[in-house]
């Protein structure tokens, strides 16, 4: 048979998505939009965030909040060309193969979402409108404090008059701002509607399975305060022989850990609120989460199992160089890639991760008690950190991490047990039983917040 | 009041219930709670999921079923108990539908809401339940608080539902009820709105958790369509035995893989020039997608589609599942080193985790994405994947127990073809022609763990389902049906003089 009868309609592969942001300032749409293009660049689905902010201030760096006063001639032309800038170079990357485009502005007019809707479906590209609506003053005036008040437009000025005059520039806003189908004329286009951080949503003509995960995703946000703490578990047997894989005892030292980690996690999170810890399957992990307090509830996860290495499975790495050598550079050359014989690639635990990381987001506190490889990919979607760099990153024995999400980027301390374990942590090409992290390898992380 | 009585004692009777909305699963029936398995989706201890707590949905008569891998899930139909307590020949009063009926009718419909309800309370408290699906048609505002503060005392949580498309079915029964009819805005219910069958959806979201999430996630992913899905398993591989060698396909694998491509070709010609043949318009196919696993085998035998131009993708989700400790091990090696294990298996087919491998419930858990993301599919969709992985899938499509999903047979010189109904899937084998029946069974590729004897010879479908799971057809070439049991059989009394 001819390819040509196979057809060629819808492929997922082929979808491109615009990712249109909707709603006034001081919204979270920024926010949104960078978990979004977050969490698909960790699933390597080439997404990029245009804001036009940036665009603007190009041409009016700190613009009085007449600028944006609809009747000013002036202020409308030059917003409008920047609009057109990053629209235009929002189209230039999705021809180079770019999958989901967001385009962060306001978008607050029916005739602006139309111009932006007609220009991206003339390229074939779908549009999802994603509108976050909020009618909290208070959520709103924390928001503006927060960030907008440290935004280049008011740099240098006094955090007070700023947010007064932000406060100005969304009234401005207000004037011609129109929710998405408010009037029932849009019901046409697909598009999320969150009003106040998730209290109500709306979903309208969702059309194929990456928008619905783009919106799975963006449902299960929430601003509520939490920290995640990680943790590997404590020093394996096989961590000792400097064999990976297996599903080994913990060592004495191990054990003198998982007793040490209830009083470590106290000390960190500061009062007696429980947590929910998560393990893997194996015993090193169970085995060390067993003395956390009782009314922890503790939960198994399949899916935090540490990266299958298939053949090489129970072997140092000396004995992988021995049997398999070509695999043993194929390795160390793309490390995020390579998946071994019969296992699991980073790339892959990053996909059976993906549900973990919706049910992270969607929680508040919790306390994961896993492996080396987990934990880096984990690590690397919350500290935003290169795939080509995770994989060599230092995630030392016997040490707690705690994450603090924010409103722009994560907070990080560590706490160390003090209880010496055998370092893991494997150079480039090395096959050595037990090396020194090299400084690189700890990703930028400073130890200033360590508390001994 | 005589009617009354003997209403009763019809609603007390369990077997008035509708068969499709009281059976359980299987899974949740085993005697043993032994070595549950738990992860994201597991059943615990007490057989509920343990992120969530119970669940009630309240819906608005949609013929909804229960499929939400593995979760204690129950359909109650107030219908059907208003059927079981008025009895077959009784008659409804006449004003029973309308809102303000005469006073015994009103009692009638009181006992027979207190009945269903208590029910759910039953099935909730003790025995186990998760998902409560309260299918009734839920009108008045009033009655959804004082339902939502009624399920609050039973700690369960409540998510309402509004298929707003279904109610439309029930328009004549509705017009009586047209006039109390208010439409859903409580802000302070949990409660999900689909407008036009899934176009719009409407969340009011109090405190929906993990589960309801997923219930969520899933109802954005399904649609109505005519596609077909297609299952068949890989070539045969030069090394059978091993899971962690990957070993790419043999010579007869790749025959294998040309032969089944041309018959799939084939088939969807056939099916076509048949449609045109009887009247039907002459429409081109719907495109083809390939999807397989990162298994070696599977990767080779979709490359003949490959070559073809067809879209190929690979789903690392769907690799065969991981044996752990079995690999390699003979049946009587396994009973000699785990016996413990072994006995647990027996108990738990489904559940237990040998070590280091994972149950087929884990498998489940695993492909639960690929199940969201087959749901969103709108071309035909040919999935080529281990036996283990066929089994899972297409319990899935066709609601099989899954008590027999360890056992469901998929043939090598078989296609499974999956048409969707309006309310339930069809199933249809298309014969491979000319394979060496060697290569036909499933036995050698399996982990050689030992399946539990059951009454089920061939994988039987949810009483009420009304469709079979694939049969193993009495042909010559076919093997014998119980393979793996068989040979578990003839293990059997020779363990004890075991070295």
């Amino acid at each position: 048979m001819a390819p040509g009868t196979n057809g060629r309609v819808v492929q997922v592969e082929d979808t491109k998505i615009c990712v249109v942001m909707v709603g006034l300032p001081a919204r979270g749409k920024s926010y949104i939009a960078q978990k979004a293009q977050r969490y698909l660049q960790w699933l390597s689905i080439d997404a990029k965030t245009f804001n036009v902010g940036n665009y603007r201030r190009h041409d009016a760096p700190q613009p009085p909040a007449e600028f944006f006063d609809t009747s000013n001639a002036d202020g409308e032309r030059r917003r409008r060309v920047a609009a057109e800038a990053a629209i235009n170079d929002m189209l230039g990357w999705f021809r180079q193969g770019g999958v989901i485009g967001i385009l962060d502005a306001t978008n607050s007019t029916k005739e602006r979402r139309k111009w932006v809707y007609d220009l991206c479906t003339k390229e074939g590209i779908e549009v999802l409108f994603v509108e976050s609506k909020c009618d909290n003053e208070e959520l709103i005036m924390a928001n503006i404090r927060d960030v907008k008040t440290t935004s280049p437009d008011y740099k240098g000025q006094d955090p007070e008059k700023a947010a007064l005059d932000f406060r100005n520039r969304i009234k401005n806003y207000e004037k011609v701002y129109k929710s998405i189908d408010a009037d029932g004329d849009e019901n046409e286009y697909t598009y999320l509607k969150i009003m106040n951080v998730g209290a109500q949503v709306i979903i309208n003509r969702i059309q194929d399975y990456l928008q619905s995960r783009v919106v799975y995703y963006l449902m299960n946000l929430h601003i509520r305060p939490r920290s995640v703490w990680l943790s590997r578990h404590g020093e394996s047997l096989y961590n000792l022989y400097g064999r990976i894989g297996g599903d080994a005892d913990l060592s004495p030292r191990g054990h003198q850990y998982a007793k040490k980690l209830p009083e470590l996690v106290r000390q960190s999170v500061g009062d007696d609120r429980p947590l929910t810890v998560w393990t893997s399957t194996l015993k090193r992990t169970i085995q060390t989460a067993r003395f956390l307090p009782e009314n922890y509830n503790q939960l198994q996860w399949k899916a935090l199992d540490e990266l299958d290495a298939g053949v090489c499975d129970g072997m140092t790495y000396q004995e992988i160089k021995d049997v398999y050598p070509e695999d043993f550079v194929a390795r160390d050359e793309d490390k995020y890639n390579y998946r071994y014989r019969g296992g699991e690639s980073y790339r892959d635990v990053v996909i059976r991760l993906e549900p973990i990381i919706m049910e992270l987001e969607r929680s508040e506190d919790i306390l994961i008690v896993t492996h080396q490889a987990i934990l880096r990919c984990i690590y690397a979607y919350f500290m935003k950190k290169d795939q080509s760099r995770s994989p060599w990153m230092n995630v030392p024995l016997h040490c707690l991490i705690k994450l603090t999400p924010r409103a722009y980027g994560t907070d990080e301390e560590r706490y160390q047990a003090d209880i010496p374990a055998v370092s893991t942590w494997r150079g480039k090409g090395s096959t050595a039983k037990h090396e020194d992290p090299i400084p690189e390898s700890n990703l930028g992380y400073t130890p200033t917040a360590a508390v001994h | 009041m005589d009617t009354l009585l003997t209403a009763d004692i019809a609603a007390n009777a369990p077997r008035y219930r509708r068969k499709s909305s009281t059976f359980i699963d299987g899974i949740h029936d085993v005697p043993e709670d032994g070595n549950r398995a738990p992860a994201q989706l597991y059943s615990t201890m007490s057989g509920r999921l343990f992120h969530s707590g119970r669940i009630a949905i309240v819906m608005v008569g949609l013929p909804a079923r229960g499929k939400t891998l593995g979760v204690k899930t129950r359909i109650f139909h107030l219908g059907d108990y208003r059927r079981a307590t008025v009895g077959q020949g009784g008659h409804v009063p006449e004003d029973y539908f309308y809102p303000n009926a005469s006073p015994s009718s009103v009692v009638l419909r009181q006992k027979i809401l207190k009945k269903c309800r208590e029910d759910i309370y039953g099935w909730l408290n003790h025995e186990n339940g998760q998902v409560a699906i309260y299918d009734a048609v839920n009108p008045t505002a009033s009655g959804r608080r004082s339902l939502a503060k009624e399920f609050a005392k039973h700690d369960v949580q409540f998510a309402n539902m509004d298929p707003d498309e279904a109610a439309k079915l029930y328009l004549t029964r509705m017009e009586t009820k047209i006039p109390t009819f208010e439409t859903m805005d409580e802000k302070e219910l949990n409660y999900i709105k689909m407008i036009n069958a899934g176009q719009k959806f409407f969340y009011n979201n109090v405190s929906f958790n993990y589960l309801s999430h997923r219930i969520v996630f899933y109802l954005t992913n399904t649609h109505i369509k005519s596609r077909a899905t297609f299952f068949v398993r890989p070539g045969t591989a030069t090394e059978e035995e091993s899971y962690k060698a990957d070993p790419p396909l043999s010579e007869e694998g790749e025959k294998y893989a040309r032969v089944m491509t041309e018959t799939v070709i084939k088939h969807r010609e056939q099916e076509r020039a048949a449609r045109i043949a009887e009247g039907g318009s002459d429409v081109p196919l719907r495109p083809l997608t390939v999807w397989c696993s990162t298994r070696m085998r599977t990767m080779q035998t979709a490359d003949v589609f490959k070559e073809l131009g067809y879209k190929v993708r690979q789903r690392s989700q769907m690799a065969q599942i991981n044996p752990g400790v079995c690999e390699r091990l003979s049946e009587r090696a396994i009973r000699r080193l785990y016996p413990e294990e072994v006995e647990k298996h027996e108990l738990d087919p489904y559940h237990h985790r040998y070590p280091r491998a994972e149950s087929y419930h884990d498998l489940a858990v695993r492909l639960e994405p690929i199940i969201l993301e087959l749901e969103r599919e709108q071309n035909d969709l040919l999935i080529i994947a281990h036996e283990s992985v066929l089994r899972v899938l297409y319990a899935y499509l066709m609601h099989c127990s899954t008590m027999d999903i360890p056992n469901l047979k998929f043939p090598r010189n078989e296609i499974i073809e999956v048409i969707p109904g309006a309310y339930q899937n069809d199933a249809k084998r298309i014969h491979i022609p000319g394979l060496d029946p060697k290569t036909v069974p499933g036995s050698p590729e399996d982990i050689r763990i030992p399946v539990p004897d059951s009454d089920v010879t061939t994988p039987a479908p949810l009483p009420g389902g009304g469709l079979s799971a694939p049969a193993v057809p009495p042909t010559a070439e076919k093997p014998p049906e119980r393979v793996v049991n068989t040979a578990a059989e003839a293990v059997r009394d020779k363990i004890t003089d075991e070295d």
